[in-house]
């Protein structure tokens, strides 16, 4: 039996440990956005791997699920005063209705319509916000009127809180995945995603699967569009539904490892990371820059790494746990 | 030791194109018994079993599963009222485990991951696979492939087992195990139609052969009559052979 001074225990204890202490140990607040946006594509990354990795299906339009939640959050709050907690739900929720009769329509079909669809539909809601321009206030976005330190309306004078709830809906998003993996859901859309017809054979409803992986994916993309419109105060448009955004979430996914509990999250530190950094080092002097940051990161993916950088990762882990000392004995 | 219908096909009908692939047939199979399927390659019988497990909408004609219609029903749908079938070429999830393969099956009646992985280990060592549950299905051999083929449909829980071409490609000995397996699971209850081309086999173990060729039936018997049934001989051996 495994002791609870094995490595197994305590390495990862000490890495959320490092999390919980880390906002004071970063020497100032961009530091924290920085990390703060690392857990956001945590969860954006984490969601899209339910349908993107473990249902197989390529989603290129996650961005309609981050923006739908962002806005009839935003919307709600400004609108009736409603707290941005409560609005979280409905956000998320109104995401999940969106991706039904995507879900259902695309679903029936196999091949690359559920991908076509997926960039459509968020560009059709991009078209439709800049459109109707006397409820969403077109390209001028919406802003979330600052109100300073008002944690019932989640809003904090500090960076540091928003981290916590970052970080809470990462590990939220990695709990769910292992529990998604480990149910008949998550046997069944790897299955399907090995030979369909064989699982069709055994009496699986592969539409049915997808669409729920789908309805999953876009409810928590929808929660994390709400904490983001939260965390930046102003949403336009282009930065919530956005192609660039749908395609950086999937990258994070299948940078890290598409398919597996923690290929996200390694995907999200990954990006972002080199995202931030040509940033810092260039200092906009070369608009689009982080596109070809995307752009390399995507071909050096494919080309070396295939299935993502998690099996590299998940030896250095096993090497690691093998090697430090343990209390009990540490199983390989 | 017949029991009652089980399976009715009543005017089967398929063309793809051209091709008349199926054409008005009719058969049953009973409750417990084995029935063979035979027929030269092109006959039909591949695509009857897709037409009864729902991966092709049959142009005319019904079928009856247990008193109630399931004609046109989605394979899903018709695996889950029990009849599960296996296919020509192998069709294993390759990058999983052999278990976790028979764990797909078993979580249709057993939606709680611990309790399929229990009856999957069972069906696993009634297959005789248990030593390789935790393989990957992509590197067993030919016959394990078979066997995890089996054992996958009977995770299901069906019925009526519809068995495409089993031992096609293995050795008198494997041939011979195969057999046996499929014997032992008509005396266990299951009602099993048999696809096959290793005519010994058929002969010995069904109960009753439907003979098909060009889309039709052309004879019905049990293995008795059929081997010695003019029809056959010519659409098996052509017409020289008939007086031979």
């Amino acid at each position: 039996m495994k002791a609870a001074g094995s490595p197994e225990y305590y390495l990862p204890a000490g890495i959320l440990l490092f999390l919980i202490v880390l906002p004071f140990l970063l020497p100032n607040p961009f530091y924290v956005h920085i990390v703060v946006m690392m857990a956001v594509f945590v969860v954006l990354g984490g969601a899209w791997n339910l349908i993107g990795g473990y249902g197989g299906q390529l989603s290129l339009g996650h961005a309609a699920f981050f923006g739908t939640g962002a806005y009839v959050s935003t919307l709600l709050v400004n609108a009736y005063g409603i707290s941005p907690w409560i609005t979280m739900w409905l956000g998320g929720l109104a995401a999940l209705l969106l991706s039904l009769p995507v879900g259902i329509i695309c679903f029936r079909l196999q091949g690359p319509y559920f991908a076509i669809a997926t960039i459509g539909l968020a560009e059709t809601l991009r078209l439709l916000v800049l459109h109707f321009r006397d409820i969403t206030s077109g390209a001028q976005g919406l802003t979330v009127p600052f109100r300073g330190d008002a944690p019932w309306l989640l809003q904090f004078g500090s960076k540091i809180p928003y981290y916590y709830i970052a970080l809470i809906m990462a590990v939220g998003v990695v709990l769910i995945t292992r529990r998604m993996e480990r149910a008949r859901l998550g046997h069944y859309l790897v299955a399907i995603g090995q030979n369909q017809d064989a699982a069709e054979a055994l009496g699986i409803n592969s539409a049915r699967a997808k669409a729920r992986a789908l309805a999953l994916s876009a409810f928590v993309t929808g929660v994390a569009g709400v904490f983001y419109a939260q965390y930046t105060y102003v949403i336009h448009p282009d930065s919530v539904f956005g192609l660039g955004l749908s395609i950086q979430i999937a990258l994070v996914a299948i940078v890290g490892g598409v398919g597996t509990t923690m290929g996200p999250v390694l995907g999200a530190v990954i990006m972002e990371f080199f995202i931030q950094s040509t940033q810092i080092i260039f200092a906009g002097q070369y608009p689009g820059l982080e596109l070809m940051v995307y752009g390399g990161l995507l071909v050096a993916v494919i080309l070396w790494r295939p299935r993502g950088v998690i099996p590299w990762f998940a030896r250095l882990y096993q090497g690691l746990v093998a090697r430090l000392p343990a209390a009990g004995g540490a199983r390989a | 030791m017949k029991g009652d219908i089980l399976l009715e096909v009543e005017g089967l009908a398929k063309r793809f194109g051209g091709v008349q692939a199926v054409a008005d047939l009719s058969f049953h199979v009973r409750e417990g018994e084995i029935l063979g399927m035979i027929g030269p390659n092109g006959s039909g019988k591949t695509t009857t079993f897709n037409m009864i497990t729902g991966f092709y909408p049959p142009d005319r004609g019904r079928v009856r599963f247990a008193g109630r219609d399931i004609t046109g029903l989605p394979p899903y749908e018709v695996c889950g009222c029990g009849i599960c079938r296996t296919f020509q070429v192998a069709k294993p999830f390759r990058e999983l485990t052999v278990i976790r393969n028979v764990m797909t099956g078993t979580l249709l009646r057993h939606p709680d991951p611990a309790l399929a992985e229990t009856r999957a280990e069972e069906v696993l060592r009634a297959v005789g696979l248990a030593e390789r549950a935790q393989m990957q299905a992509g590197s067993l051999t030919t016959i394990d492939q078979r066997r995890l083929e089996v054992a996958r449909a009977l995770g299901t829980a069906p019925r009526l087992l519809l068995l495409d071409e089993t031992m096609a490609g293995l050795n008198p000995t494997e041939v011979a195990e195969a057999m046996r397996l499929i014997a032992s699971l008509r005396d266990q209850g299951l009602t099993v139609v048999v696809v096959e081309h290793v005519m010994r086999a058929v002969m010995s173990l069904s109960d009753r052969i439907v003979v098909l060729d060009q889309g039709t039936k052309i004879a019905e018997g049990n293995p008795r009559e059929i081997s010695s049934d003019p029809r056959v001989i010519q659409a098996y051996l052509g017409a020289e052979y008939q007086r031979a």
